[in-house]
C-alpha cells in the first residue's frame, strides 16, 4: 500500500484539514482498474431534522445524470463497457465506487468523475430516487427483511438522540419533506478535498492518478467532518427490549451495547478473537455450535464489533463503512416462536459464560490461528484490498493484513480474557425482537419464569442439564423494560 | 480421458481484445482429467498467488428430487455434509477447516450443490484428505439428522420474509405440474416440516448421488495440476462409482396460460412474475443464447422498457428477466416491483408485450453487436479472483462437467443473429406457454 499526500499514522483523522485529497494506491499488473472515491461524510452529519440527506445526496450523484449526461445517457455509455458507479453512504463515509477493464478507463473515469463532481440536480432524478429510498426503507428494509430491520433498528435505540441515531436512508417523514436544495447544501458543504479520499487499483499509469488529482482538485478545499468527539451513546441502565410486532412465520433477535473500541484501539485486536470464537457469519464459532448445530434452534448465530449491514447477503463485511463508534452485538437469526423467548436466554446465558470464564487458552490459540490466515480472504480481490487500505488511513493503523498478524502474534488468552472483562458484559443489554405474537413474547419475558425449548430429536444429558439453567436465565425484566412497537411506526419519523 | 490446453498467454491476463489467441473467452488454462472411478478433476493455475480455491460440484439438485415428499433433499445434504464422519466428526472438522483459516461453504441450485473452501495453498493436501472421507464416509445420527432438519426449517422461516421468494415459489408451482423443477431448492413446505422422519431417504439419497461419477472437482489457484492430480489419486482415488441413474419426468407442454395471486400479509410493493416456459441449456443451437439476449435487450437497465417504466414514468422500481439455463426445460421470466397496485394490470401487458415484440421483428443488429461486447467485458470484469474464478466454472460444469462450457456459451452467442432470437420469441414466447402469478399487500397501506 503507497499511501501520498497525508501522514500514514494519524490518530485522529477529522482534525486535520488538507489542502489536497489523500490518495490511497495499490499499482499493479491487472487489466481492470478499480476507483473508489470515498467522502468522509455521512449520515451522523445530516442536518437537523433532516435525516437521510447525506445518503440521498450520495445516491443523486451514483444514480442521476450530471450536468451534461441524462441518465439514460450514463447507463446506455457505461453499458457496453458493462461498468457502474456504485454508491453506498454510512455514518461517516460516502463512498463511490467502479471497476473496468483498462481498455475502458479513460472514457469509464470520465463518466465517473462528472457524475460526481458535476451533479445534474434533475427534478425527475430527485423523485425516482427519492421513492427508491422510501421504498427502501419502508418496503425492503421493514416490509421484506426482518433480520436487517432488528439489526437496524437496534442501532437506532442504542444511539437514540444521537448522531447515529437514524436510519442512513433517514426517516419517511423526513424524506417527503426532502428537497434538491437540501442535497445541494449539503454537496456544497461536505464534497470537499478535505473529506476526500482518492483510492485507485490495478494497471493504471501514473499520468492518469495525475490527471485524477488535478481534476478532483476542482472540489473547495473546505473542512473535514468531524467524528472524533460526538458525545457517547445514553447509558443502558437496564436490560430493554423492543419488540417489533409484524406478521411473519418467526421471531428475529439482536442484542448488544456500545463498546468504546473502534480499530486501531489497543483492545480490537483482543474483541476481534473474542467475537470470532464466539462466531461470524457462516464461520461457525461457540453460538452456532451451541444453538444451531447442538439445538437446531435456527440457521445461525453470530456475534460483531463492529458495524456489518446486509449481513444475510455476505460472507465478509464491505469495507469503507468505518466508524468511531460501535457496539457489540448478537445476531439471531429467526426461531420458530415457541422457542424464541429461550433463544434469547440461551444468548445472553452465552455471553454471561464468556464474561465470567472467558475464553479457554486451547480455543483462544486455535481462533487466533485462523484469523492469522483468514484475514487474507477479506482482502482476496484488488477492490476490498483498496478498500481496507482506505478504512487503515482514516483509522490510522498500518495495512489491515500487517496490523492484524503483528498484533495477534502479540495477543495472550490473558489480554482477550481482559479485554472481554472490561468492555463485555450480560446485563444492562438492549434487545430487538421481531415477531407476530408480541403479546406472548413479552408474557414469556416478563418475570423471569421458565420458558422451555422444545425439540424434535432426543438430545445428550449435558444439554438437557445445561437447557434446566437456560430456560431460567434471569433477565430481570420490568413490564416497563419491554417494548412493543407497531413494525409500521418504525422509521416513520 | 486427459485433456490438456495449451497456456495461451502468461499469467491470464486479458489481451485488448478480450480473447485469447484462439478466439475463445476463458482465458486461463485448465487440466482436465478423469479418474478411473469416473471423478472428473478440473485444475486451474491462475495468478492469484498463495491462495487457493476449491469447488467440489455434487451433479444433484432439487431437479433429481423425484419421489413425492421428499423436496428439499438436495438442499438438505448441503447442511448434512457438515455433520462429520467417523475419522472427522465435527468439531474435527470444524478445527481443522479454522486452523487453515479458510472460507468454507456451500450452496445447492436446481442442477448441482457445490461445497467450496478457499485457503493457503500449504494446506491443500490436508483439505483435499478431509473432504474425501466425508464424501466417502459421511455419518450422522438420527438425532443430528432431526437437528439439521430444524436448522433448515430456520433458514426457510428466515426466507419468508420476503415476498420474493414467495413469488418465485408460486411460480414454479403454478408453471410446473410433473417436472421437479415445480419445486424450488428449498422445496415445499411441507416436506420440509416432514423432513425429520426421513432418516432411512436420507441415506438412500446420499448413496445414490455422493458418488464420483456425479462429481468434479476444481482446484483453482496457486496450483501445481501434475501435484494436485498426484493428491487427487490418493485421496480421491478409492472412492466407490454408483450406479443410480435418475428418471426425471418431462414437463408436457403447456396448453393454456395459467395464473395465479398471493396475498402478502405485511407490508410490501406489489409485484408480477411473467413466464415461459423455455428449453433446455443449449450451446449447439443458438436458442439459450437468443432468449438470454432478449432478457437483456428488452428488460435490462438500457432497454427502452425500462426507460419507459422506471426512468420516466416511474410506475415501477424493478425490472429483472432471466432465461433458462439449466438441464432440463426451465422458464423465462420476467419480474417487476410495481409502486402501486392499480399499475399491475398495465405493466402486466407491457411485460408481456415487450417479451412478444421480438417474436414480430427483428432486433437491431448494431445493439445486438453493443451487447456482445458488454458480455465480453461483463465476463473478465468477474474474473478478478481464484474464488469467482473456481465459482464461475462451477456453473458450467454443472451442466456440461467441462469448462469448456464457457467457451461454448459464448462461441454460440458470437453466431446470434437479429433471425435466431426472432425464431426463439416465436417459438417459446407464446401465449399458451405462459405463467404469470401476481403478489399484493393485504397490510392496508400499499
Amino acid at each position: 500500500m503507497k499511501i501520498t499526500r497525508g501522514s500514514l499514522i494519524l490518530a485522529c483523522v477529522a482534525r486535520i484539514a488538507f489542502a489536497a485529497p489523500r490518495v490511497v494506491e495499490l499499482p499493479g499488473k491487472s487489466p481492470l482498474v478499480t476507483l473508489r472515491f470515498v467522502f468522509t461524510t455521512g449520515s451522523a452529519s445530516d442536518p437537523a431534522g433532516k435525516p437521510g440527506v447525506a445518503h440521498l445526496t450520495g445516491e443523486m450523484l451514483g444514480g442521476g445524470g450530471p450536468k451534461d449526461f441524462t441518465w439514460k445517457q450514463i447507463m446506455d455509455a457505461m453499458y457496453p463497457m458493462a461498468t457502474s458507479v456504485d454508491v453506498y453512504s454510512d455514518k461517516e463515509m460516502t463512498t463511490f465506487v467502479g471497476e473496468t477493464h483498462r481498455d475502458n478507463l479513460d472514457k469509464f473515469y470520465a463518466l465517473m468523475r462528472d457524475m460526481i463532481l458535476n451533479p445534474g440536480w434533475r427534478a425527475d432524478d430527485f423523485t425516482r430516487l427519492r421513492d427508491d429510498s422510501l421504498n427502501a426503507l419502508r418496503v425492503s428494509l421493514r416490509g421484506n427483511n426482518d433480520e436487517e430491520l432488528g439489526k437496524e433498528e437496534l442501532y437506532n435505540v442504542i444511539y437514540r438522540g444521537r448522531a447515529y441515531g437514524h436510519e442512513n436512508l433517514g426517516t419517511a417523514s423526513a424524506l417527503q419533506k426532502m428537497t434538491v436544495a437540501d442535497l445541494q447544501g449539503f454537496y456544497r458543504q461536505h464534497y470537499t478535498q478535505a473529506n476526500l479520499i482518492i483510492g485507485i487499483a490495478g494497471g493504471y499509469s501514473p499520468e492518469f492518478l495525475a490527471r485524477v488529482k488535478r481534476d478532483f482538485a476542482a472540489l473547495p478545499e473546505g473542512t473535514a467532518d468531524h467524528f472524533d468527539q460526538l458525545p457517547a451513546p445514553e447509558a443502558i441502565p437496564h436490560n430493554h427490549i423492543t419488540l417489533i410486532q409484524k406478521d411473519t412465520r418467526s421471531v428475529a433477535w439482536s442484542l448488544g451495547y456500545p463498546v468504546d473500541v473502534k480499530r486501531g484501539d489497543p483492545d480490537y485486536p483482543a474483541l476481534l478473537v473474542m467475537t470470532s470464537w464466539l462466531g461470524q457469519h457462516r464461520q461457525g464459532g461457540r453460538l452456532f455450535t451451541r444453538m444451531r448445530e447442538l439445538r437446531g434452534l435456527n440457521y445461525g448465530d453470530y456475534a460483531y464489533i463492529e458495524y456489518f449491514p446486509r449481513g444475510m447477503y455476505r460472507f465478509e463485511p464491505e469495507p469503507d463503512i468505518a466508524r468511531h463508534q460501535q457496539i457489540f452485538q448478537i445476531w439471531i437469526r429467526p426461531v420458530e416462536p415457541p422457542n424464541a423467548v429461550f433463544a434469547v436466554r440461551l444468548a445472553m446465558y452465552e455471553l454471561d459464560k464468556l464474561v465470567k470464564k472467558g475464553i479457554p487458552d486451547a480455543e483462544f490459540q486455535k481462533t487466533r490461528s485462523f484469523l492469522s490466515k483468514y484475514i487474507n480472504v477479506l482482502t482476496k480481490t484488488k477492490s476490498s484490498e483498496l478498500g481496507y487500505a482506505i478504512d487503515s488511513l482514516y483509522y490510522g493503523t498500518p495495512a489491515y493484513n500487517d496490523y492484524i498478524k503483528a498484533a495477534l502474534a502479540k495477543l495472550t488468552v490473558a489480554d482477550v480474557n481482559a479485554a472481554i472483562r472490561q468492555h463485555l458484559r450480560a446485563d444492562d443489554v438492549e434487545i430487538v425482537g421481531v415477531g407476530k405474537d408480541t403479546d406472548a413474547i413479552r408474557a414469556g419475558l416478563l418475570g423471569d419464569g421458565p420458558s422451555p425449548v422444545t425439540y424434535n430429536a432426543a438430545k445428550p444429558q449435558d444439554i438437557l442439564d445445561e437447557d434446566q439453567i437456560v430456560e431460567r436465565f434471569p433477565l430481570h425484566l420490568r413490564p416497563q423494560d419491554v417494548t412493543v412497537v407497531p413494525v409500521a411506526t418504525v422509521f416513520e419519523n | 480421458m486427459r485433456l490438456r490446453k495449451t497456456a495461451l498467454f502468461a499469467a491470464g491476463l486479458l489481451t485488448a481484445s478480450l480473447l485469447a489467441a484462439d478466439g475463445k473467452i476463458f482465458p486461463y488454462s485448465y487440466v482436465q482429467e478423469d479418474l478411473p472411478n469416473g471423478l472428473r478433476l478440473v485444475t486451474i493455475p491462475t495468478d492469484y498467488r498463495n491462495i487457493v480455491s476449491l469447488f467440489i460440484v455434487v451433479g444433484t439438485g432439487s431437479r433429481n428430487e423425484v419421489e413425492p415428499g421428499k423436496s428439499g433433499f438436495a438442499h438438505l445434504f448441503e447442511h448434512l455434509m457438515f455433520r462429520g464422519t467417523a475419522e472427522f466428526p465435527p468439531e474435527r472438522y470444524e478445527a481443522e477447516i479454522q486452523n487453515a483459516g479458510a472460507a468454507s461453504n456451500a450452496f445447492t441450485s436446481d442442477d448441482l450443490t457445490a461445497f467450496h473452501t478457499t485457503f493457503s495453498k500449504e494446506d491443500l493436501p490436508r483439505i483435499l484428505s478431509m473432504e474425501a472421507d466425508r464424501f466417502a464416509h459421511l455419518s450422522f445420527t438420527q438425532e443430528a439428522f432431526k437437528t439439521e432438519t430444524r436448522a433448515v426449517l430456520g433458514e426457510y422461516n428466515k426466507n419468508s420474509a420476503s415476498p420474493s421468494e414467495k413469488l418465485y415459489e408460486v411460480l414454479r408451482a403454478t408453471a410446473f405440474h410433473v417436472h421437479t423443477y415445480q419445486h424450488t431448492t428449498m422445496g415445499f413446505l411441507k416436506d420440509i416440516e416432514s423432513m425429520p422422519g426421513e432418516y432411512d431417504y436420507s441415506r438412500q439419497f446420499f448413496d445414490r448421488y455422493y458418488r464420483p461419477e456425479y462429481t468434479t472437482i476444481i482446484v483453482a489457484g496457486d496450483v501445481d495440476p501434475k501435484r494436485v492430480r498426484s493428491l487427487i489419486d490418493e485421496r480421491w482415488g478409492t472412492w466407490k462409482r454408483g450406479s443410480f441413474k435418475v428418471s426425471i419426468p418431462a414437463e408436457p407442454p403447456q396448453t393454456a396460460p395459467r395464473t395465479a395471486s398471493i396475498d402478502w400479509p405485511s407490508e410490501t410493493l406489489p409485484w408480477i412474475a411473467v413466464a415461459w416456459h423455455g428449453p433446455a441449456y443449449t450451446d449447439t443451437s443458438e436458442e439459450t443464447v437468443a432468449l438470454d439476449a432478449i432478457a437483456r435487450l428488452g428488460f435490462g437497465q438500457t432497454s427502452p422498457l425500462y426507460q419507459e417504466l422506471v426512468i420516466d414514468e416511474q410506475k415501477v422500481d424493478s425490472i429483472n428477466a432471466g432465461p433458462p439455463t439449466n438441464i432440463d426445460p426451465e422458464l423465462f421470466a420476467a419480474i417487476a416491483r410495481v409502486k402501486k397496485a392499480a399499475d399491475l394490470p398495465s405493466i402486466q401487458e407491457r411485460l408481456i408485450t415487450t417479451a412478444q415484440g421480438f417474436a414480430s421483428k427483428p432486433v437491431d443488429a448494431k445493439k445486438l453487436e453493443i451487447l456482445k461486447e458488454h458480455l465480453r467485458y461483463e465476463f473478465a470484469l468477474q474474473l478478478n479472483n481464484s474464488e469467482s474464478i473456481a465459482s464461475t466454472v462451477a456453473q458450467y460444469v454443472a451442466l456440461r462437467r467441462t469448462p469448456e462450457t464457457i467457451n461454448r456459451f459464448y462461441e454460440a452467442y458470437a453466431r446470434l443473429t437479429p433471425a435466431d432470437i426472432q425464431k426463439a420469441a416465436q417459438k417459446y414466447l407464446i401465449a399458451n406457454n405462459r405463467t404469470i402469478v401476481t403478489l399484493k399487500s393485504t397490510a392496508g397501506s400499499k
